[in-house]
């Protein structure tokens, strides 16, 4: 029985995500709630998810760290880190033969290389532009007229190269609508900007420069083209966490774990992210998937 | 802080933040012209000495509109604000302006201005950038000497040693002044912050010499040294010809930095170099030129002996400072160039650095700060004393 519970809380532009762990670092929870907007209320919710599933209250929490763009809304926060340092805590406590992370959330992209110890070594991120990341697969779904889950899936049947030269996520969407007009089958299309947009990553790899031991992290990961196209951009195999989402959640609890107790967690423990695994799996639920009727149907 | 300072403080800032209203004030009072000075190496002693006001023109907050049908958009923020500034009449206040500087956009503003402003007198010669070459220092004698008589054909004032020699001790004493309170910084005194710091600098490069002088002497006088906390020390580089939004410093310091050294032209680099007194004052002008680019070198000139990598690492040794924080603004060609050998210099030396590129519109604050709070991380996390337990938390 533990005697402690940390807590890492991730109040990204799109999603909130929240981990608990006990004093062994082992994942009692893990919760994801899509707001599509920053929302209070929805970080709230992955909270209150995350320390029922794991049968504790917020009383109980010793500490907490806060990450993404909300981390100073989230309550009870200890301390704030941002997403680039808990992303390769979370990668480098599972992965430990990590040397990159690329992290492509809601509305950016990072690429962060790790030193032999885990920590950020260098890092680049977007700045003024959308391309690239989740949002910019939302245009293309909207354009598409899917669903952003089904658009992977739609790229990977795509065999045709197309023209896709507009990496802006707002002008993307034209383009996309003036293709379908001309005739392209929206499979080539979906796997064409799918294409286009992994070639904007590899610039950020650039920045930061290419190395082996990959892993992709964030909620772009969970689309099986935009990882297969990046692979085909980077000619590098990479690793995806099964649940690529949580990862910064996962890094600030272990690094709430760690200030909180002054020790250093180095040791790989498969049983404890399989814990972490299943337990997100589990809370996968559609309904709080949706936009935005999420955080409404759970009331 | 005291009621002198903060009242002095307040004056400096408001001539920083309105520079039109101090110079009006100036030339009502004055019945003298004011020139316009661009950056940033014309010798503002030679206008001063014609008892003229120069005023080095800043970059302005308002949006940029009217620039934009004057000059590209990929011309910096700074050149496209003074065509900005000139098409909306914001520039009429002065009487002439005079350039040094080759920079081609800077030279593309210059020729908006003189389009939009014929009847204003706009000189320019060309201040050699190789510094090397051996007949450089006789040309850049050449054009002071031609500063100097335009400058007294545009004022109707002649130019006499005795005078040019009271500006450069005025301008000497001024620069000492503000190099007091910037080595107070390096040297570990917080007692004030970067934004009000370039306020000090700004109100410089618009104000009297002698006035502005007496409102920092009055600021000195009542402060207090204020020691430096337990923030990481960055140095903040780059910036060559007008001042970053405050908004940046601000947002530095709120991601738990402070600022210890700089390299800007709003800042260290403008008040880096005296011109020796003890030199007839016309040589002494020119001997000035290449003496600056010897303390902190420009990217924008061409020197063996010196260059601004070795100046950066010598500069982080006295300061203490942890990291680099290299502020670009966007479409400066010179620092575009410059900044991979910077960075190579910088990542050799294993020096945590972070490049933000500046515009004149919009600063995407929360991509900053992500940035910068990672950069600030990655500095505590990888030194044992910076690490942070929950207790100091």
């Amino acid at each position: 029985m533990s005697t402690a519970y940390f807590m890492g809380v991730d109040l990204g532009s799109t999603t909130a995500k929240a981990v608990v762990l006990d004093d062994q670092a082992k994942v009692l929870s893990a919760h994801i709630v899509q707001m599509g907007a920053v929302s209070r209320r929805g970080m709230e919710q992955a909270v209150e998810s995350a320390l029922a599933s794991a049968g504790i209250a917020q009383k109980d929490i010793n500490y907490t760290i806060g990450t993404g763009y909300g981390r100073r809304l989230v309550p009870e926060v200890g301390r704030t880190f941002t997403e680039i340092t808990c992303h390769a805590r979370g990668v480098a406590a599972l992965f430990p033969e990590a040397n990159l992370v690329i992290d492509i959330g809601g509305q950016d992209s990072k690429v962060i290389a790790l030193d032999e110890q885990g920590l950020v070594d260098n890092f680049a991120m977007n700045d003024r532009c959308a391309s690239g990341t989740g949002r910019f697969y939302e245009v293309l779904a909207r354009a598409l007229e899917c669903d952003i889950s089904e658009v992977g899936a739609l790229a990977m049947k795509g065999t045709k190269d197309l023209e896709v030269s507009t990496m802006c996520a707002t002008f993307a969407e034209t383009e996309i609508i003036s293709l379908l007009a001309e005739g392209a089958d929206p499979a080539d299309v979906a796997a064409s900007v799918h294409r286009a947009i992994a070639h904007r990553a590899l610039g950020l790899v650039a920045m930061v420069g290419k190395r082996d031991g990959i892993i992709m992290t964030g909620g772009v990961a969970k689309n099986p083209a935009a990882v297969h196209f990046l692979e085909a951009a980077l000619k590098q195999k990479m690793q995806v966490p099964d649940d690529p989402q949580i990862m910064g959640a996962y890094g600030a609890a272990l690094l709430a774990l760690e200030i909180s107790s002054g020790r250093q967690i180095t040791q790989y423990d498969p049983e404890k992210v399989q814990a972490l695994e299943s337990k997100v799996e589990a809370t996968f639920n559609p309904k709080n998937r949706s936009i935005p009727d999420c955080i409404s149907c759970q009331k | 802080m005291g009621h002198d300072t903060k009242n002095a403080l307040q004056i400096l800032k408001s001539v920083a933040n309105n520079p039109q209203s101090y110079i009006a004030n100036w030339k009502e009072k004055n019945s003298l012209p004011v020139i316009g000075i661009f950056p940033m190496n014309f010798p503002v002693e030679i206008i001063a000495a014609t008892g003229a006001l120069p005023v080095i023109i800043q970059d302005s907050k308002e949006p940029i509109s009217e620039g934009n049908s004057l000059l590209a958009e990929f011309y910096c923020g700074y050149t496209r604000s003074i065509a900005d500034q000139a098409a909306k009449g914001m520039l009429d206040i002065f009487d002439a302006f005079m350039n040094a500087d080759h920079c081609i956009q800077l030279l593309g503003s210059v020729d908006v201005v003189r389009e939009l402003l014929p009847d204003k007198p706009v000189y320019f010669e060309h201040l050699i950038a190789a510094m090397d070459d051996s007949w450089t220092k006789t040309q850049v004698q050449e054009k002071i000497e031609a500063f100097i008589i335009e400058a007294e054909r545009v004022t109707g004032q002649p130019i006499s040693d005795e005078a040019l020699l009271a500006c450069i001790q005025s301008n000497n004493k001024n620069r000492q002044l503000l190099r007091n309170i910037f080595a107070a910084r390096r040297n570990g005194d917080a007692q004030f912050s970067p934004a009000e710091l370039q306020a000090m600098i700004v109100s410089s490069m618009i104000m009297d010499k002698n006035e502005h002088s007496a409102l920092l002497e009055s600021v000195l006088a009542d402060a207090v040294a204020k020691p430096r906390d337990q923030r990481i020390r960055l140095h903040l580089s780059g910036h060559f010809c007008h001042a970053p939004r405050v908004e940046l410093f601000e947002l530095l310091e709120d991601c738990g930095a402070v600022i210890v050294d700089d390299d800007l032209y709003t800042g260290a680099r403008y008040i880096s170099t005296d011109t020796k007194e003890s030199m007839p004052p016309r040589m002494a002008l020119a001997d000035w030129y290449f003496a600056r680019n010897e303390t902190i070198p420009c990217p924008t000139r061409v020197q063996k002996t010196v260059d601004w990598d070795s100046y950066l690492l010598n500069a982080l040794d006295n300061s203490g400072a942890e990291g680099v924080i290299v502020v670009m603004a966007k479409f400066c060609e010179a620092h575009m160039f410059y900044y991979p050998e910077l960075r190579k210099t910088l990542n050799t030396h294993n020096i945590p650095h972070l490049l933000i590129e500046t515009e004149h519109e919009g600063m995407p604050v929360e991509t900053i700060r992500t940035r910068v709070e990672a950069m600030i991380e990655r500095i505590r996390r990888k030194s044992p004393t910076r690490q942070i337990t929950q207790e100091s938390a």
